[in-house]
Order: structure tokens, then C-alpha cells, then sequence
């Protein structure tokens, strides 16, 4: 039994230490990493294995509601409604459809649109699935009665977004929507969670930080699968978001929206002794509590609509200001002191400059005139000449600059354009050709390049109201914390630009000018209200049609008040249509004598009925009382 | 000494051998019950009692292999390692598909895995052909038909595919050849191709899926023009080394053509590896590498294993405590990632005791192989213990993140009837062996 004397024994034995020594080898070398892994890690690995068996869901807060200036009434709230959820391992496999097609006929929806958010692997996915929200009370107990119809079906409490009021006020406010992959992306870090709904335009979106609120965490442990496993529910409760009122007044919103009807354009009402914006409309508009219905309201429906119902036209248009442009012409003719105001042109209708014939708007001429006269008048030949040959384009652009034309007001909005004065270094970057001195002509009456929006010409209507002084024009009074109303933030006037060019005479001068336009010029024949003294100026856009133009009225009222508080700019902009009734000034009357005499747009109409105060009441020629665009109803089942 | 010598019968068997294997079966059954433990403490599977039922057939297949002169099993060798070849195609045809692989045969509700028992099957055979024919022959002759017999079945598996199961085959028949006495050059020459295959695959995946910019000496193994300039190359330099010897019988030559050898084969193995693996088997390569490239896809599994492990510490979260396993992290916990629920619940102290029941199973092993009466025995007893040896290496390198996914049991810990009815043949095997260690010397 000595096997070690044999020679092959002995050759096997080596061998076989060799094996074993491989294999626990190997052994050591694992137990000496478990070591590492277990003993000396192991603290790492124990925060991951409890980082990754607890799940978190967030608790929704309850986003702000929104209010307008009077705080009375709340424009935003929130309904209690519900989202219903279906998880799809607990669909029956014997028949999957089934659920799909009864949930679809309670929410009325179409069954496919439910099929689809339904993955693939539904047989083990425990992630429960939204398929509908903003669900009523009533639907949810409908599904309730009858639960055992719709196994996997479940529901959550899940605030919808509502608009009290909607229309022209939209465009200011906004929608919420679900937070899309981009827009996670970006606002990641920020604390938006995957299944957020965030502000996607309007003030929903300016205050979207406000409004929000923070949501809460429900921590628990759940598996792999998603299914919650254990009792141990720790809960990080919500903070709700903060109310936010907005400078807006609704009464003159609704006044205004009405007075501009059923017009393609925007009108802005301004307090310019602060910056407050009192309304703001701008149409055509939309109602976003009807964006997920079929119609002609629907997002997607509206969203290729060829008028551009979601374009903030206050804002987010710009347009040739026309004869309003005048204002800055006169400021920059005073400024400069570039002719006496008492010099007179002569207008005969008609000038010529370089081989073209330039007309005025009276064919007939205005004889002659002085600055003032040519305000009131509109005269295009007086600030044709005097600009082409006392001004000329660079000084012309300083003004209008000056005045904030051309740069952003910084309104809250999103969106907002800047518009385009043009300077000679501009178009020959631009256009490569040099400017001319026809150019210069058009910028005169405010065409041309000229392009503006209607908060920037408030914004300028509002420096001759302050004696050049701009404040930054806001929509957003203060923050309140719901429930108490405690205000939390209050926004104070915020001075946007200050306009050193010209003389406080200068500003007396074109305020009476523009009192002149209503008393003895263009105005005459439009602007009516007696409640308030109302100084302003019109304008008419060419647009390269014989028979409509754009429209524009700019107007402050009262033209002279100890309370500059109580004074408001107005302007309107009606994009030109088909039937134009030279409506800008009637409407911006409308608003004033609603404004100042405490009427709604229904009384002042029932009074200028009563005055006979337009030129004909023939229906024909009776302008439209507007209605805010609203998309034609569709039955809502309850 | 004589035979059935009942006051000493007993004390023949190994008794430490047997004790080890008890030991790790009944770990293997209370952690396949913890596995089966939801977080609220309700057992939602039956496996555990399955799992009895398995090993006490398993063991009573232990007795009777035990008790079987495994001298029988020379003559029948060849017979059961056709029938399992016949098994292995059969199930390629009749099959069932479980988790991608044709791999199951069915009956009724219990299902086998003919792949396992070829494991046991090749052994028998290599032990026979390295013992009947391992004598006073060219050792180059006898390792080239023990690696055609090697690679029948592992072409078969191959296409159920499991990859993983066809890999055991190679160190068993490593082992035995080594124990044979078959020449080291002989040997080194498929390490050597294996490692530079291996090393070759992954850093081509490590190149292709992890690198910022992939390294442009993998186009040498995927660009066709480069390929066909390689291979022909690579052959002229090993015809030129082949000549050498033939004219000049320097060794430098033979040497020469040892290393070109190396490098043609490693190269055609690469290239080829390169366009037949499939995309599921090159991500488990790429995770492998580096997990954290699809935490939630292909890399959980590692990822969560891994966590489960670190997580137990020196003395474990205790017997059904564990996080992981309990909130269904770990996937397949009954039976490939068994040793994370083990490591888990009873941390770095059970990793010792079931590293140390291993370790001294494949000592015995050894030692059996040692003492065997004859030649048989010892190639058998070897081919075991590289098999335990290689199966344990594998699936709990998996587990702890240092080797790549497959699909491979840790022997009679892991749920299921065909491992631990072949693992328990074998030890019935080791035991026989080891009876009889005295016989007729």
C-alpha cells in the first residue's frame, strides 16, 4: 500500500495538489473579495439595497389659484376631480379587452385610446397606468357601484386645472399641461417630478414656481414589480402653492373683450402711473377647459387654426404703428427743437419726393399747418417734410427707442416680440442695400419697417401721460397664501426706462395736441364718452389693400387730472379684416366711458343707442357687440 | 479486507464527504423556502417542499450509486454517453422553450435537463478512454479524441443555446486530461487559445459598447479586407514554422509554430466570435464589464446580486430578513442567484461555511481520486471534482459580480430536480469509489 513509490503515483499526486491548489485557489480569491464586499463595503451596499427597495410617489400639492385685482373671485381653481389608473396585471387574461372597452363607454372615450397606454408585458406589470383625467365625481362613482366590472381598475384624487373665465383673459393666464420629456429634461434639477403638470404658457407659466407649490413624497417599500410590500408608509406632506393676483381688473377685461368683439387684433389697458396692466385682450382666443375635447376647441384643432387663437396679440405681434407713430415724431421734432411748433407746412395732399408722389390721407390737403394742427390732423405731408428734411432717420430711430419701441417692455408673458425700428446700419445688413431718403419718408407716417406691438405703444402713450417716465408694465399685483390670504409678495412700480430727451412742456404740448385729436381732429367722429376727457391719436395702416387697413387707436384718459392715479392708458389694434368699420377709436370710447361712467359694455351701448351717437343705427352699419371667441359648444356629458 | 463486512460498512462510506453534502442541501432548502417569502411573510411558492422531494430521491439515488460497483459503469460508458447524445438532439426536436433555451425535456409536469446529466455522462467516458487507451500512447492521439468526445455534446448544447452549460464541459475535460498525464504543452496550447479568445471578446465588447472611442485594433477582427489579409498570413507564417522543423528539426521552429498556432486559432476564434454572438449574449459580455451601462435592463441582475451580497455584512440580515430577496429584487433567486439570498440573509459567516462545505467536498474529492483502487476511479473522481469545483466558481462569481451571467446551478444548493440529482449521482459515484479504494490490492 505504499502508492508513493510508484512512479505514476507519484506523477498524480502532484497533479492532483495542482488541481486542487487551482480550484481553492479560486476559492480564496472569492472569499478574500466577499470579505471586501461583505465586511469592509458593506455599508455602501446597505445604503443602496434601502435606496433601492423604497419607492417614492409624489403627493400632488395643490397649484394657486389665480385672482384678479378686486380678489373676489377667483379666475383658476382647482376642481376635485380624479384620474382612474389600471393595473394591468390585474386585467383578467381570459378576456383583456373587456375592461378596456367598459371603462372607455363610463368615460367616453374610445377603448383603442385605453389600449394603448396598456404595455405589452401587462401580465406582470404592477405599475398601475393612467388613462384619463380630470374624471368627475360622478364617473368614478358610477365605476365605484359596479367595481366589480373593472378589475385593475383604481382611481386618485387628482386636482383639474379650471377657468372661471375664459376667453380674451386666456391668452394672459395660460393652461397647465403634463410635463413632456423635453421639458423634464430641462427643469429636472428643479424638482419636477415626471408626472407633473406645469404651466405652459400665460401667467400659468410666468408663476409656474408661485403657483406650484412643492409636492410631497409617499415613501414605501415595494418590489421589483412595483407591488407594495410592508406597512411602512412615510409621508412627506405637500406645500401647496401661493395664490397669485394679477393687476388685471375682470370687469374692464370683459368690458374690453366686448368692446373689441369679434375682431382680429388686441387691447391693452394700462395704468401708467404704475405699470399695472388693467386688461388685456387679444383676439381670436380659446378656452383651455375644453382643450381635451373633440370640437372645435380642442388643442390640436386649435393649434392649426390659420388665425393663431394661442398668439398673445398684445405681445406677441408686432404691427407698423401708422399715424400712431406721430406721438414720437412730435416728441422728436420738440426734442431736437428741429423746427419752431408754430412753423407752418403747407399740405396740398400731395408731395414728391425724388421721382415718386407721396399723398397725404386728405387728398385735398390740410392747407397749411403746424405741429400741433398736423397731430390733430394726422397730417402725413407736415411730418413727411419736416422728418425727410429736419430730422431724418437716425434721430427719428433715437426717439422711437427712447420710447421703448423696438425693445421688450419685460412684461411677465412669455413670448414677447420686440418689434423693429429701423436704423440705416439695419437695413443694409438686412436688406444690402442702402437706406433712402423714401425710407425715412414711410418711418414719418409710420410705415414701413415700422413694427410694434401694443403693449410697447401703451408703453409709449404712457411716458407722455408721465412726462417720460415708463414703468414696467406687470400683471402680477401680489402673492397671497391661500386659505388666509396673507400677502405674501406685493409687487411695487418699477420704473422701465426714463426719457431725459425733452422738456416737461414738450410732454404738455403733445397731451394737448392729442386732446386735440379727439376734440377738433381725426377723433372727432369717433370718440364720444362724456364721463371722461380723452386725449389720443389714430392710426391707419397700410397694408397694400385699397379697402381695409390696420387700425389702431392709442388713448389716455383723463387728459388732465390732480390724481394721476386714476388715469389709464388705452390701446387697441384691429388687425385689418374684411368689414372695416374703423373701430379701434369706437372701441377705445367704449372702454373709457365703461371705465369712468361704471357702465358694462351693454349699458354704454345702450346709452350710445340712446345718444344716436354713431352715424347711422341702421343694423347694417351697427357694429357687432362682441362675444369672445369660444369655439362652438359640444355637449358635455355629465 | 472483505467485502460486506456489515460493523464496517458504514464507517467505509466518507462519512466527512457526506456530512458536507447534507450540510449544503439542507442550506439549499431553507434558503429556497426564504426565497419563496414575500415581505408580509407569506409563502408563495412550493419549491422548498419540492426541493425535499428532489433530494430525498436524490439521496436514495446517492445510496444505490454508492453501493454500485462503479467498475460497472467502464463497460456502459460508451452506451449512456450515446443515449445522452441521443437525449441531447432529441431535446433539440421535441424540446421545450424555458427563458430562450430548447434545453427542457418534458414529462407531465416535471421537466429534466439532458445537458446536466451529459455532464456526468462525459465524465464516465473520458475516465474510461483516458484509463483503457491512456497507457504507452501518443499523448497527442488520445487528448484529440477526448476533446471530439468533449465536443459532441458541447455543440449540441451550443445550439440549444446555453452557452453556459456548454462551457462546464471544457475544464472537466482540462482536469482529466491533466490528471491523464497528457502532455502540459498539449494543454497550454487550448488555455492559451481560450484566454486569448476570451480576453480578445471582451475587450472587443469593452470596445465596442463602453469605450468613448472604440479602439481601432478591433477593425482587424470585424473588417472583412482585413480579415482576409489576416487569416492567410497567419497561416503562411505557421507553414513557415512548420517547414522550418521539418527541415531543420530545431525546437526554435517547433516553438515558432506553437505561438503562430496560437495566434491563428485565438484569431479565427475571435473573429468568429465576433459575428456569431447574438446581441443578448454580447450585452451580458458588456455588463459583465460594467453594469451600470443598463442599470435597469441587462445590468439589474448583477447589480441587484451584487447588492444583495454587500448588503449582508459579517452576520447577515438573519434567516428571512433579507431586503432584497424579500421585495423580489433578485431575480431567480431559488436557483441561479441562490447564494445572494444565502449571502444576504446570512452575510460574510455563511459565505464561510458554504465556501468551507465546498472546499472540502472538492478535497475529498481529490482525496478519493488519490486513493482510488484503479485509474478509472481517479479520472472520475477528478472529472467531479472540477465539475463541483467549476460550477461553484461560476455561479458565485456570478453572484458577487466577478464573472459574466450564465445560466449555471450551484450544486445542491439551487433549486431544481436534474442538478441535484446529478450531483448527488456523482457523490454516489465519489462514495462507490471510495468503498471500494481497498479492493484487490
Amino acid at each position: 500500500m505504499s502508492q508513493t513509490e510508484d512512479p505514476s503515483n507519484r506523477g498524480i499526486r502532484i497533479r492532483l495538489i495542482i488541481l486542487g491548489g487551482i480550484i481553492l485557489g479560486v476559492f480564496l480569491g472569492f472569499t478574500l473579495y466577499l470579505f471586501n464586499l461583505q465586511v469592509v463595503e458593506n455599508l455602501i451596499w446597505e445604503g443602496r439595497a434601502e435606496a433601492v427597495s423604497r419607492r417614492s410617489e409624489p403627493l400632488l400639492a395643490q397649484r394657486g389659484m389665480i385672482w384678479d385685482r378686486n380678489a373676489d373671485n377667483p379666475l383658476a381653481i382647482n376642481l376635485d376631480s380624479y384620474a382612474i389608473r389600471i393595473i394591468p396585471a390585474e386585467i383578467p387574461p381570459s378576456n383583456p379587452d373587456e375592461v378596456s372597452r367598459r371603462l372607455a363607454s363610463v368615460l367616453g372615450m374610445d377603448a383603442s385610446e385605453i389600449r394603448v397606454k396598456i404595455p405589452g408585458n401587462w401580465h406582470n406589470s404592477w405599475k398601475p397606468v393612467e388613462v384619463a383625467d380630470g374624471v368627475p365625481y360622478k364617473t368614478v362613482v358610477s365605476i365605484a357601484e359596479s367595481v366589480e366590472r373593472y378589475p385593475g381598475v383604481e382611481w386618485t384624487g387628482k386636482p383639474y386645472r379650471w377657468y372661471n373665465n375664459v376667453g380674451s383673459i386666456s391668452h394672459v393666464l395660460g393652461y397647465v399641461g403634463n410635463i413632456t420629456v423635453e421639458e423634464l429634461q430641462i427643469l429636472y434639477n428643479r424638482g419636477y417630478a415626471n408626472t407633473a403638470s406645469l404651466g405652459k404658457s400665460g401667467i400659468e407659466k410666468a408663476f409656474d414656481g408661485i403657483l406650484r407649490g412643492k409636492d410631497g413624497v409617499l415613501y414605501r417599500t415595494v418590489d421589483v414589480k412595483g407591488r407594495h410590500q410592508g406597512d411602512d408608509v412615510e409621508i412627506i406632506p405637500p406645500e401647496n402653492g401661493l395664490d397669485v393676483v394679477l393687476t388685471i381688473d375682470r370687469h374692464i377685461q370683459e368690458l374690453a373683450e366686448k368692446a373689441l368683439g369679434p375682431r382680429k387684433g388686441a387691447l391693452v389697458v394700462l395704468k401708467p402711473s404704475t405699470g399695472e396692466i388693467l386688461a388685456m385682450v387679444s383676439y381670436p382666443s380659446f378656452d383651455p377647459n375644453r382643450f381635451n375635447q373633440p370640437g372645435t376647441g380642442n388643442f390640436n384643432t386649435l393649434s392649426l387654426n390659420p388665425d393663431f387663437p394661442f398668439l398673445n396679440r398684445a405681445v406677441q405681434s408686432s404691427y407698423a404703428p401708422a399715424s400712431t407713430f406721430k406721438i414720437i415724431m412730435s416728441a422728436a421734432l420738440l426734442g431736437e427743437q428741429a423746427v419752431d411748433p408754430e412753423m407752418t407746412v403747407d399740405c396740398r395732399g400731395v408731395m414728391t419726393l425724388g421721382n415718386r408722389q407721396f399723398w397725404c390721407w386728405k387728398h385735398s390737403g390740410h392747407g397749411p399747418v403746424n405741429l400741433k394742427k398736423a397731430l390733430e390732423q394726422s397730417c402725413n405731408i407736415y411730418f413727411g417734410t419736416v422728418g425727410v428734411e429736419y430730422l431724418g432717420i437716425d434721430a427719428i430711430s433715437k426717439y422711437a427707442k427712447s420710447f421703448g419701441l423696438g425693445s421688450l417692455t419685460g412684461i411677465e408673458l412669455d413670448g414677447e416680440v420686440e418689434g423693429i425700428v429701423p436704423t440705416k446700419s439695419w437695413k443694409e445688413e438686412l436688406y444690402h442695400t442702402p437706406w433712402t431718403p423714401g425710407d425715412t419718408l414711410n418711418s414719418c407716417i409710420g410705415q414701413g419697417f415700422l413694427a410694434v406691438t401694443p403693449i410697447q405703444m401703451a408703453n409709449a402713450v404712457a411716458a407722455i401721460v408721465n412726462g417720460g417716465i415708463i414703468y414696467k408694465p406687470r400683471l402680477l399685483k401680489e402673492v397671497r397664501r391661500p386659505g388666509m390670504n396673507v400677502v405674501v409678495e406685493k409687487t411695487e412700480p418699477e420704473v422701465l426706462r426714463v426719457i431725459d430727451l425733452l422738456e416737461p412742456e414738450d410732454y404738455d404740448f403733445i397731451r394737448e395736441a392729442m386732446r386735440g385729436v379727439i376734440t377738433e381732429g381725426t377723433g372727432e367722429w369717433a370718440v364720444y364718452t362724456k364721463s371722461v376727457e380723452v386725449a389720443g391719436k389714430t392710426g391707419t395702416g397700410e397694408i397694400g389693400f385699397d379697402d381695409r387697413w390696420h387700425d389702431w387707436f392709442v388713448a389716455f384718459g383723463p387728459y388732465k387730472t390732480d390724481n394721476p392715479d386714476e388715469q389709464v392708458v388705452v390701446v387697441t389694434m384691429i388687425e385689418a379684416s374684411d368689414s372695416y368699420d374703423w373701430w379701434a377709436p369706437k372701441a377705445t370710447d367704449i372702454v373709457f366711458e365703461g371705465i369712468f361712467g361704471h357702465k358694462t359694455y351693454e349699458e354704454v351701448i345702450e346709452e350710445w343707442r340712446r345718444r344716436r351717437v354713431w352715424w347711422s343705427w341702421d343694423d347694417k352699419d351697427l357694429p357687432k357687440p362682441g362675444e369672445p371667441y369660444i369655439p362652438e359648444p359640444d355637449e358635455v356629458d355629465e | 479486507m472483505k467485502r460486506n463486512d456489515s460493523p464496517t460498512t458504514f464507517l467505509r462510506l466518507d462519512i466527512v464527504l457526506i456530512l458536507c453534502v447534507l450540510g449544503l442541501i439542507a442550506l439549499g432548502i431553507a434558503f429556497i423556502y426564504s426565497s419563496g417569502m414575500t415581505s408580509e411573510g407569506i409563502q408563495v411558492s412550493e419549491e422548498w417542499i419540492r426541493q425535499i422531494i428532489w433530494s430525498a430521491g436524490g439521496l436514495g439515488l446517492m445510496t444505490a450509486f454508492a453501493f454500485i460497483d462503479y467498475g460497472r459503469w467502464k463497460n456502459w460508458s460508451i452506451a449512456i454517453y450515446l443515449g445522452t447524445l441521443a437525449l441531447l438532439v432529441l431535446v433539440l426536436v421535441i424540446g421545450k422553450y424555458i427563458r430562450g433555451a430548447k434545453a427542457w425535456l418534458g414529462f407531465g409536469r416535471i421537466g429534466i435537463q439532458p445537458s446536466e446529466f451529459a455532464k456526468l455522462s462525459l465524465i464516465l467516458l473520458l475516465a474510461w478512454w483516458f484509463d483503457e487507451r491512456g497507457r504507452g500512447q501518443d499523448t497527442l492521439q488520445i487528448w484529440l479524441v477526448a476533446a471530439g468526445i468533449t465536443a459532441l455534446p458541447i455543440l449540441l448544447i451550443l445550439i440549444q443555446p446555453d452557452l453556459g452549460t456548454a462551457f462546464v464541459f471544457i475544464p472537466i475535460l482540462m482536469a482529466m486530461a491533466f490528471a491523464a498525464g497528457i502532455d502540459w504543452r498539449i494543454l497550454l496550447f487550448p488555455i492559451a487559445v481560450g484566454t486569448l479568445v476570451v480576453v480578445g471578446v471582451l475587450g472587443y465588447a469593452w470596445s465596442e459598447y463602453i469605450a468613448v472611442t472604440p479602439a481601432g485594433f478591433f477593425l482587424l477582427f470585424t473588417e472583412k479586407s482585413l480579415v482576409r489579409i489576416s487569416i492567410p498570413s497567419l497561416f503562411g507564417l505557421c507553414l513557415l514554422a512548420g517547414g522550418g522543423w521539418l527541415l531543420f528539426k530545431k525546437k526554435i521552429y517547433l516553438a515558432l509554430l506553437y505561438i503562430f498556432g496560437t495566434a491563428s486559432v485565438s484569431y479565427i476564434g475571435i473573429a468568429g466570435a465576433t459575428r456569431l454572438l447574438k446581441g443578448y449574449q454580447m450585452m451580458r459580455l458588456v455588463i459583465f464589464l460594467d453594469p451600470q451601462i443598463d442599470p435597469r435592463g441587462a445590468g439589474w441582475h448583477i447589480i441587484q446580486s451584487v447588492t444583495a451580497v454587500g448588503s449582508g455584512g459579517v452576520l447577515g440580515k438573519g434567516f428571512l430578513q433579507g431586503t432584497q430577496s424579500h421585495y423580489r429584487y433578485l431575480p431567480e433567486q431559488s436557483t441561479d442567484f441562490i447564494f445572494s439570498i444565502l449571502a444576504e440573509e446570512t452575510g460574510f459567516l455563511g459565505s464561510l461555511i458554504v465556501f468551507g462545505l465546498f472546499s472540502i467536498i472538492i478535497f475529498r474529492s481529490l482525496y478519493i481520486a488519490y486513493t482510488a483502487q484503479d485509474r478509472f476511479g481517479t479520472y472520475i473522481a477528478v472529472g467531479i471534482a472540477a465539475m463541483i469545483g467549476f460550477h461553484v466558481i461560476q455561479n458565485i462569481g456570478m453572484a458577487i459580480g466577478v464573472m459574466p451571467i450564465t445560466g449555471i446551478p450551484l450544486f445542491f444548493l439551487s433549486y431544481g430536480g436534474s442538478s441535484l440529482w446529478m450531483a448527488l449521482m456523482s457523490v454516489g459515484i465519489l462514495l462507490s469509489i471510495h468503498y471500494r479504494r481497498y479492493r484487490n490490492r
